[in-house]
């Protein structure tokens, strides 16, 4: 008997401190559930751009009628090849076609769940008209033989070209690169390309979902049950999107809203599975049983009132029930939209001028310049990143500073214009970035320490200003540098105080330093930023890649440092509801 | 509140709190959740019972608040308390310094709507969750002098050219003293950014 009791009580214990421990795993797992969707606006979205063609001043290219044109659209690849990504109908004798073919393209800029690997691509585009031939009006575009046809003519432009427009319009001439026509300029017709984003892109979806008589799982208590929500692709594998919080003990749990989006669960009509599970702290969670549903089914369910059972993989079906207690369905303004309203995304760039780069000079300094012409790492970042940005500025004049180097006959200077002026600090495009960074190179001793503070708060003073005048711009900061920055909690506080600002900071680590401290700044792979007086970040705006990650050429600089630019956007304007000009 | 001493007063709303425990419990509607504010002042300004966000949990209140900041005032702070059986308990506490949302260097103007979160800290200086609010500067003997010279966007006044503070004759508030706290300083003496 005293055996007896030793072992109850030794099983409460036990039980207790497993308990203790899931508690406070589950309250983890929980805030980093929020913490992750804050970050991301809530409701993350990629862009699906559809694309219009029409031409006008074609030339004639038929004796006895009018041209027969056919567009076809490209996109030049790394290696420099162009790929043909879709052709249009052939408009019948006329010299002025508008092509009812839609050109769909997938506009990546933020990321809602971390599976899918999304990015900005930067697309370079070419269109090619041309006449086809009477003999052929009767086959497939896709069949039709592109040297058997009348060349009309080319334009190329970038997309962001395109969507950045107010009517995201941009007429284009076309021209021909063949040797007779080259001496001289002819007229070859233009070709007018207009984007808009598709509806599906916008629309988001928003789910409350609640279950009922869940079953027991744990020994001694009820169970924790959370939702994860996947789609299914070709070959019935599931790709987790959604996953809800972790409710503990409770049999008849109601979930935070869920939200999705259309274009990121492939359409109305494709068939999500919804799995409840029995959170575990050892990551073993029990599956509690599951529905296999399309978002018009669930929507369906919501309005009948109705739960759908769960079910086992063993097919047996469960008591358990889950119910939609909330479907909507809204539009909202996407990135996109803010582009094409008037927003600018205006780039700044500051460049790390200490002496641990070592002397400009030498070949292994970071900061040497190839007499080749071969760019260094700070000239690579400014490049890949610059380019992309500068399609978002409409005046494409870019503050630049240095900062930890000794100008001639001066002091340390922690915020320095490349320029080299004293009373203002911007440049013109990116080539004259880039001419700034090699002046100051050959104008200016490298010192230290590291300090990023200065040229923070130089860069929030300008993102304030323009808040003070009612500017519709959004800042970003390029931050390269080699070292471990020296004042830690400056730089902290500066990021805080920030943080209500337009304002966004990239940072790119170049050379081997150890960058952990950068990556507490960055608030994606730790806790919200906290200053010095108890402030905390309001939202994440710091987004950092050591250089050496991306120089494997797996991943370029410009999709590890702008992927949650717009994101970061997004969580910006609207918790201001700011609304863009459309 | 004494009326010749000039002050700045906000519209501060208090919002939601995240992270908040009693007695090593997450905090709930049931804990009577209120927040006093004050401002250097024997005046105090109390917000309602705290209720539940149903879109991500958190405790909210969403109350605004007229809050008059003396202009000696250097901080303010933000109480949360927890009505009981026994009477209030203090459950966490926030210090903000007036600097911070006054437009200072590289921060949003002080008549623009600012967010901002801070850390919250029980007596014995644990901390205990975060507390979000916003601040909107709607009257400012700074910003009255201002504009009595210039123009002012709607959003505020820009840095360059700002007065420093104000004087005032008034013996109970310091006679002949310039007070306030200064605005638009510029610590790093770096560029200056045209076209603004």
């Amino acid at each position: 008997m005293g055996n007896c009791c030793s072992d109850v009580a030794g099983g409460h214990a036990s039980i207790g401190t497993t308990a203790g421990d899931l508690r406070h795993q589950a309250d983890t797992a929980n805030d980093a559930v929020d913490y992750f969707l804050r970050s991301r606006g809530h409701r993350g979205l990629f862009s699906q751009i559809e694309l219009l063609f029409s031409a006008s001043g074609l030339r004639d290219r038929d004796v006895l009628s009018k041209s027969d044109p056919m567009l076809v659209l490209y996109t030049k690849g790394k290696n420099g090849a162009l790929e043909e990504l879709g052709r249009t109908e052939v408009v019948l004798n006329s010299l002025d076609p508008t092509w009812i073919t839609k050109h769909t393209l997938i506009y990546h800029f933020e990321v809602v769940q971390v599976l899918v690997n999304c990015s900005i691509k930067f697309f370079h585009h070419r269109f090619r008209v041309y006449d086809v031939d009477t003999q052929f009006h009767n086959v497939d575009v896709k069949m039709l033989k592109l040297e058997e046809q009348q060349f009309l003519g080319e334009a190329t432009c970038a997309l962001s070209e395109i969507i950045t427009r107010f009517d995201q319009s941009l007429t284009l001439d076309l021209h021909r690169d063949d040797f007779i026509t080259s001496t001289h300029s002819q007229n070859y017709g233009k070709l007018l390309v207009h984007c808009e984003e598709s509806l599906s892109s916008k629309t988001a979806i928003e789910m409350i979902f609640r279950c009922s008589d869940l079953e027991y799982r744990d020994l001694f208590s009820r169970s924790d049950p959370f939702l994860l929500i996947s789609k299914v692709v070709e070959g019935g594998m599931q790709i987790p999107i959604c996953k809800t919080e972790v409710i503990k003990n409770d049999l008849n749990p109601m979930w935070k809203p869920v939200f999705l989006n259309i274009q990121q669960v492939g359409g109305k009509d494709s068939p999500l599975i919804i799995e409840c599970y029995n959170f575990n702290s050892n990551g073993k969670h029990d599956l509690m049983g599951k529905v296999k549903r399309s978002l018009l089914e669930l929507e369906k369910i919501h309005s009948s009132g109705q739960g759908e059972k769960l079910f086992l993989p063993n097919k047996v079906v469960l008591n358990s029930q889950l119910f939609v207690d909330k479907f909507t369905e809204s539009v909202q303004y996407t990135f996109l939209d803010y582009v094409a309203g008037g927003f600018e995304l205006n780039f700044m760039v500051a460049v790390d001028f200490t002496a641990s780069n070592g002397n400009p000079r030498l070949p292994d300094s970071l900061h040497y310049l190839d007499p080749s012409g071969r760019q260094n790492a700070y000239q690579r970042a400014i490049v890949e990143v610059g380019e992309v940005i500068q399609f978002y500025d409409s005046d494409k004049r870019f503050p630049a500073w240095g900062f930890g180097a000794r100008p001639i006959d001066g002091p340390v200077s922690h915020c320095f214009n490349l320029n080299g002026s004293s009373h203002y600090c911007e440049v013109e495009g990116i080539q004259g970035i880039m001419t700034a960074y090699t002046s100051a190179l050959l104008n200016v001793s490298l010192a230290g320490p590291t300090l990023f503070g200065p040229v923070i708060s130089n860069a929030a003073l300008i993102a304030s200003h323009s808040v003070a005048n009612g500017g519709r711009k959004y800042f970003v900061l390029l931050i390269i540098t080699d070292g471990v920055v020296t004042d830690l909690q400056e730089t902290k506080d500066a990021l805080v105080k920030a943080s209500d600002l337009p304002l966004s900071i990239l940072i790119v680590g170049v050379g081997g330093a150890d960058f952990k401290e950068m990556e507490v700044l960055d608030a994606d792979k730790g806790e919200p930023l906290e200053s010095s007086s108890g402030r905390v970040a309001s939202r994440d705006i710091v987004q950092f890649v050591p250089y050496r990650d991306v120089q494997s050429g797996e991943i370029s600089v410009v999709q590890a440092l702008l992927a949650e630019l717009p994101t970061q956007f997004l969580t910006y304007v609207r918790s201001r509801n700011i609304q863009p000009s459309l | 509140m004494d009326a010749r001493c000039p002050v700045r007063t906000l519209e501060l709303t208090v919002q939601s709190v995240e992270g908040l425990q009693l007695d090593r419990k997450p905090a709930t509607t049931k804990n009577n959740l209120f927040v006093v504010v004050r401002a250097e002042s024997i005046n105090s300004y109390t917000t309602c019972m705290a209720k539940e966000d149903a879109t991500n949990n958190n405790l909210t209140w969403n109350h605004k608040l007229d809050v008059d900041v003396p202009l000696h005032a250097s901080s303010i702070t933000l109480e949360v308390k927890s009505k009981t059986l026994k009477g209030v308990k203090d459950v966490g506490i926030a210090r903000v310094a007036v600097s911070e949302f006054m437009g200072g260097f590289g921060s949003v103007p002080q008549h623009c709507l600012q967010f901002l979160s801070y850390r919250l800290r029980d007596w014995e200086g644990r901390r205990n969750g975060v507390l979000n609010f916003s601040v909107r500067v709607v009257n400012s003997p700074e910003y009255v002098t201002a504009a009595a010279g210039k123009a002012v966007s709607p959003c505020g006044f820009k840095l360059r050219g700002t007065t420093m503070g104000a004087t005032t004759s008034s013996s109970s508030c310091g006679g002949g003293v310039v007070v306030g706290v200064p605005i638009g300083w510029n610590s790093y003496g770096s560029s200056t950014y045209n076209n603004v």
